[in-house]
């Protein structure tokens, strides 16, 4: 039988395509540390994908490159190598593999590690991303979108809350939001927009993008004291687990027009 | 608006072909042609002719133990060289050689041109017309007895290198309409005529003032039956839905005329292992390497009844195929190191992610990524709640193709909607 392109590796493969000058941009200001930060991150992902393989024949996958990046540039600082092992390992086994590998888990590997070594480990300071790295998150996210492998209605949606915030303010950020902005970009495009976990019909992932920025806008008004990091993880921590009641809900509304359209 | 809706959502998918042959269109009976079961068909048969008997075209050469008012017949002039029949007389290939001199059959069909529904109903069962039809959901011959919720005529077919159906019936619109007339009669629910761009194929006063036209977009899979039948009319078990080729309801026109069944059909030779590709009328059930005997390349190749996308490797011309496609296959490899091989072969399949490609495989008609999860978990309630049930294998062999899904998403497909029949008991 003849084959298209468009498997599970094609689209990882691309991902990480459009991730790129995010990464490389991020490398060039974090210089020998982030570089040595991620060179971690990948071994430890990629020793349980090995693990995996031979233990349960579960083809390993570049999402752990994805995995790994997201890791590297939004884990807390200063943690030491055990704890960022146990965390890496945590959610790359408990959040992907044991569920069957990347398109099987229900919430994003790296959001995962990420809230465990926040919430586990909150006397660690949470990094800072200079604005470059932000910028250069933008045409990752065109090129996503253009080939379909990053969700566009998710990056409208938080566009729009974001735009209403906006309106809200009458032409000026709300108190707190402004300096959060960079890094709920990052973590929108890292984190929100994967497209395995985040949700799959029209209307839920307008719905998933709309609910990631009303989260970011509500943590950053109201809760004080809280790093942008630790602010826009939450945020792609809960959008995550609301996915598939937002997938749900978009498919009983179409459901419901359905019946309405045909009589 | 419904949300999922896009007029013309779908992928414009580049299989390679031979330059076409010059000329339009010519006639090619090959000298063997078969009548074969289909996927899982199974009819027990009583046989009306001897092995060896000379048979004019469309003369009765069988009939259903079962049901014996449908009726098989010859798709050509021919001798009926080889009658193979298996365990409860069921048929597993009935071949037949080409004699012209044999002539053709003649049918009665004075009462179905009155516009009779029995009669009507009688004469597309007596003359084979009966297994062209499609009834969904499930996909098979209709029931003897069965009354459509409405029928689906296709005039459109948007598989890569699918004959132009506009080609197809030019000059036959007196025909066409006769024949939606005489298929009128046989629902009392609309009939919908699916055609691409170009003047309309029938006027709305056809069959009754209950035609409905359906304009396709070009890109596949907008001109599949099962998209348009799962938009616009949704099959249930209890409201079965009828599908047929817009050539065969002319045909059907022609003979309430002339009482002989038009045995020609329109077919498209085409694909990388030819030297041109053509655009023939051959038989039912035509011998495919008939059909491109002089046009292939020498080396390895596969010659498959239907598309490139859902076709199947075979000898003879599907039942409703109106496409074949001949294909290189390149010869196996060196062996792969046994380590790859054991890991290969003991993996999981791949998941599917969530595309635009996926999306648009389906047409952006129905939510994606829910029906293949449905699919994939065997979770028949919610893919007959998606609007499964309307859907064959051919409508998902574009997300196959484009996914290269494994397990492939149309065998799920066939296996859920084998489980709903067995529920239904069917």
């Amino acid at each position: 039988m003849i084959r298209g392109l468009w498997d599970r590796e094609t689209v990882a493969a691309l991902l990480l395509i459009c991730l790129m000058p995010l990464a490389l941009t991020w490398l060039w200001y974090g210089g020998i540390e982030a570089a040595a930060r991620l060179a971690l991150a990948l071994v430890i992902s990629g020793i349980w994908h090995l693990i995996f393989m031979l233990a349960r024949a579960q083809p390993p996958s570049l999402a752990g490159a994805l995995t790994a990046l997201a890791v590297a540039m939004l884990a807390p600082e200063e943690l030491g190598l055990a704890r960022l092992v146990l965390g890496i390992t945590f959610g790359s086994v408990a959040a992907e593999l044991v569920f069957g590998g990347w398109g099987r888990n229900v919430v994003n590997p790296a959001t995962v590690t990420l809230a465990f070594l926040g919430f586990g480990f909150p006397a660690a300071p949470w990094p800072e991303l200079v604005l470059p790295v932000a910028w250069a998150a933008i045409p990752g996210a065109v090129l996503g979108v253009a080939l379909g492998v990053l969700p566009g209605r998710i990056l409208a949606g938080a566009g729009l809350a974001a735009g209403a915030a906006y309106a809200a303010g009458q032409g000026t950020w709300p108190a707190g939001l402004a300096p959060v902005l960079p890094m709920a970009g990052v973590v929108l495009v890292l984190l929100v927009c994967d497209p395995v976990a985040s949700a799959a019909t029209r209307p839920g992932r307008w719905l998933n993008g709309l609910l990631y920025g009303a989260l970011v806008v509500l943590f950053a008004t109201k809760w004080q004291g809280a790093a942008p990091a630790q602010i826009a993880v939450s945020a792609a921590l809960f959008t995550s687990l609301a996915a598939p009641l937002l997938d749900e809900a978009a498919i009983t509304l179409w459901r419901a027009r359905r019946r309405k359209h045909l009589g | 608006m419904m949300p999922f809706i896009t007029r013309n959502a779908g992928l414009d998918i580049a299989i390679p072909t031979a330059p076409p042959a010059p000329g339009v269109r010519r006639d090619l009976l090959t000298d063997e042609a078969a009548l074969v079961p289909q996927r899982a068909e199974r009819l027990r048969l009583d046989m009306l002719a001897a092995e060896g008997a000379l048979l004019p075209q469309g003369a009765p050469v069988a009939r259903l133990r079962d049901h014996p008012e449908v009726v098989l017949t010859a798709p050509m002039a021919a001798r009926l060289a080889r009658v193979r029949l298996g365990p409860g007389r069921q048929l597993v290939e009935l071949l037949f050689f080409h004699e012209p001199q044999a002539g053709r059959h003649v049918f009665d069909t004075a009462a179905a041109r009155s516009g009779e529904t029995a009669a009507i109903r009688a004469l597309l069962q007596g003359t084979g017309l009966w297994r062209l039809i499609r009834s969904r959901p499930f996909g098979q011959m209709p029931r003897v007895a069965e009354q459509p919720a409405a029928v689906f005529v296709m005039a459109s077919d948007t598989r890569p290198h699918a004959p132009d159906p506009r080609v197809i019936l030019e000059g036959r619109g007196a025909a066409l309409d006769r024949g939606l007339a005489a298929l009128g009669r046989l629902t009392e629910g609309p009939v919908f005529l699916c055609q691409g761009r170009g003047a309309a194929l029938a006027g709305p006063g056809a069959a009754e003032g209950r035609l409905q036209l359906l304009r396709c977009g070009t890109l596949h899979p907008q001109g599949l039956a099962g998209f348009r039948i799962h938009h616009h009319h949704p099959a249930t078990p209890g409201a079965p839905v009828w599908e047929i080729h817009a050539e065969d309801v002319a045909d059907l026109g022609d003979l309430l005329i002339t009482g002989h069944l038009p045995g020609l059909r329109t077919v498209s030779v085409a694909g990388d292992a030819l030297s041109e590709s053509r655009l023939l009328r051959c038989q039912p059930g035509a011998n495919l390497r008939g059909l491109c005997q002089g046009a292939t390349v020498p080396g390895w190749h596969q010659v498959l009844s239907g598309s490139a996308l859902d076709g199947a490797e075979a000898t003879w011309l599907g039942l409703r195929d109106r496409q074949v496609t001949v294909r290189d296959t390149p010869r196996a490899g060196p062996r792969a190191h046994w380590f790859a091989r054991a890991l290969s072969r003991a993996a999981r399949p791949l998941p599917i992610i969530p595309t635009a490609a996926l999306d648009q495989a389906l047409g952006s008609l129905l939510p994606a990524m829910a029906l293949v999860r449905a699919l994939s978990a065997g979770d028949d309630e919610t893919f007959s709640r998606l609007g499964g049930l309307s859907l064959l294998e051919e409508d998902l062999a574009l997300a196959d193709y484009v996914t290269g899904a494994s397990p492939r998403l149309s065998g799920l497909l066939r296996a859920a909607l084998d489980r709903i029949a067995a529920e239904e008991g069917l």
